[in-house]
């Protein structure tokens, strides 16, 4: 037997082979490729860094994670938001310790230097030290995000100048986003607080279950499924009316009946409310993501954003090493819906989809010995089979993205690893392929006609 | 307050300690009363000087913010043979300790503290260790004392742990 050493020499076209749909086990695994990813994935996407809905107000704050450098992401003054990295800048010290809260400045407990709420450096204690000339203080604020952008209440940022503007970066996904996002006069909200758990898997895991991997739930979730629904196995899958579509590396899953999510979620009255609303969602967003919304259905923005429209968890997986990811959930509703029904929405969040929930205490324990069977130097050189409904591609005329018929396949996550593959190779933005070509460039994203195929 | 009260009380919490160690669930829920409330926030760190209502405010995110019902739901999914991460089976010890009785106003409800130290182990090696305190009210039933209202405060940000397969 040949005994094949990794080399990890920054080409990774042996380690997939997405046309005849398999990788190699060592992308969930190498600590060298885990940090090759932190370099060219997390510090050149645009990532979610909060909800508008978090930081309301001036001085509102949150801490969090891009990749793992941990920045702060502040409201300002004039509504804008800024986010910058919590390292003060004189000795590396973070200079917020709190998950979020409202401030005037953030000083570093170090030396006392002392930023506004745009991260500009103030002052410092004792500033007689620094005679004149030893320190410009405009050149030494905590270091600024290339970028940041909003859609529709998601708050990105990217460390890239380069990237492209966030509206390219999710493209035709905008299209899919709005069902989450906008499926309701008033937009939507978070609710208050975050729950943080530890998993010892790799953060690809996370994101692919969700981007289509619809096929698990039914076998995985039985248990959950059976607790949420009056005894009642998974909702029946239809093949031919439900789908994957993916678009820049980012990917939805879903059926057309409406209502399995819903269903799922285990709250009557929930579906109650969804079922009165939906005719003016077909108004808001057309008759297909009307019937799309609330069906069985997952989805991630790349590289690390995951929810499910419906259920109504949304989280981030958080990179800590190849082998663990911190999970962050969150509730998201729509700031319209009467108290009653975001209580019994959040209620069946944590039941289904917290760490206590009846589906998610079956995922960690899968993706964890998903990643850690490959400690072993045989194992982690075998293959994974990643080729389910690889020739069910279509052409639809009113789903935009790469479409593919049959919601148990793995064309989302082939389509993704596509993505996480051009961009491991590319030098720079401008060297990454377009998957597909965009239908709703520059268009409106809303109303019944948004996404059609054009002719 | 009476000796005999405060010992009914401790050998109640370790009956139940005792209940949830071996999984069973029914005869816990034999333990809880019609309206329990059972809660767990999710706390975040946040400074002193912040005055934000994380423990009592229920519409805030929650590991468990559960009426009997709720409880009910969570259990059903051992009952169903396809609780896959569940077999074979987590091996618990609850210990509890700090354990004080407390009168309130209505005669048959006493306020309990106490605090918690459950341990999880599974297959190989997975194990984790959850501490905490507990805020109690026990009323007094024909069929003994059952709980009526559980106030649990863990003491991790992040929950260092997969998942909360465990009743605190």
């Amino acid at each position: 037997m040949k005994i094949e050493k990794f080399k990890d020499n920054g080409r990774y076209d042996s380690y997939m082979n997405l046309d005849e749909g398999w990788l190699d086990r060592r992308v969930f695994w190498e600590q060298s490729i885990y940090e090759r990813e932190m370099e060219q994935i997390f510090a050149r996407c645009w990532l979610f860094v909060a909800h508008d809905s978090q930081v309301p107000n001036p001085g509102d704050f949150l801490t969090t994670y891009m990749g793992e450098d941990g920045v702060i992401v502040c409201r300002q003054k004039d509504n804008s938001v800024k986010v910058f990295l919590n390292s003060c800048p004189h000795r590396g010290n973070k200079v917020s310790f709190a998950d979020a809260g409202n401030t005037r400045r953030f000083v570093c407990n170090y030396h006392g230097w002392g930023f506004g709420t745009d991260g500009a450096l103030m002052g410092m204690h004792e500033e007689y030290c620094y005679d004149a000339g030893d320190i410009d203080k405009s050149q030494w604020g905590l270091k600024q995000v290339a970028k940041v952008g909003n859609y529709k209440g998601l708050i990105f940022a990217t460390f890239d100048e380069e990237a492209p503007s966030l509206e390219n970066y999710l493209g035709d996904f905008r299209w899919y986003l709005d069902m989450l996002l906008d499926n309701e006069e008033g937009g939507t909200e978070l609710i208050g607080g975050c729950i943080k758990s530890v998993i010892g898997a790799n953060w690809k895991f996370g994101v692919e279950n969700f981007i289509g991997d619809a096929y698990h739930a039914g076998w995985t979730h039985d248990s959950g499924a059976r607790a949420m629904n009056n005894g009642q196995p998974f909702p029946a899958i239809d093949m031919k009316n439900s789908y994957h579509a993916s678009v820049n590396g980012h990917g939805w899953e879903f059926g057309t009946e409406g209502m399995g999510d819903l269903v799922l979620l285990g709250r009557p009255k929930v579906l109650e409310y969804y079922n009165k609303i939906r005719p003016k969602m077909a108004e808001r967003l057309g008759e297909m993501r009307s019937k799309i919304f609330g069906s069985v259905a997952s989805a991630s923005i790349f590289p690390n954003v995951s929810f499910l429209p419906g259920i109504s968890t949304f989280r981030q997986w958080m990179p800590k090493g190849p082998t663990q990811f911190e999970l962050r959930t969150w509730v998201i509703v729509n700031k319209n819906m009467p108290d009653d029904i975001k209580e019994e929405i959040t209620k069946g969040v944590m039941q289904t989809f917290g760490p206590g929930g009846a589906f998610e205490m079956d995922d960690g324990e899968n993706w964890e010995n998903c990643t850690l069977t490959n400690r072993g130097v045989v194992t982690r050189r075998e293959k994974l089979h990643y080729r389910s409904g690889i020739s069910r591609r279509i052409e639809h005329p009113e789903l935009p993205g790469i479409v593919y018929q049959g919601q148990y396949n793995d064309a989302n996550q082939r389509n993704m690893y596509q993505r996480w593959l051009d961009l491991m190779h590319a030098e720079s933005w401008k060297d990454v392929p377009e998957q597909y070509s965009p239908r709703l460039n520059g268009k409106e994203t809303m109303g019944p006609k948004a996404g059609f195929k054009a002719g | 307050m009476n000796l005999e009260l405060i010992k009914t009380i401790e050998q109640t919490l370790y009956r139940e300690a005792r209940l949830l160690d071996q999984e069973r669930y029914k005869e816990w829920v034999g333990m809880l009363t019609e309206d329990i409330h059972y809660h767990m926030p999710g706390i975040e760190t946040r400074y002193r000087r912040d005055k934000t209502e994380q423990v009592h405010d229920l519409s805030r995110m929650a590991f468990y913010n559960d009426n009997l019902e709720d409880l009910k739901k969570r259990l059903r999914r051992l009952e169903s043979g396809t609780a896959w991460s569940e077999d074979p089976a987590t091996r618990y010890t609850h210990m509890i300790t700090n354990i004080e009785v407390v009168p309130t106003e209505k005669e048959d409800e006493v306020l309990v503290y106490s605090n918690f130290l459950a341990y999880r182990n599974r297959n190989e090696k997975d194990q984790d260790t959850l501490i905490g305190n507990r805020e109690d009210i026990w009323r007094k039933t024909a069929e003994g004392y059952k709980l009526t209202k559980r106030m649990i405060i863990l003491k991790q940000n992040v929950l260092l742990s997969k998942n909360l397969n465990v009743y605190l």
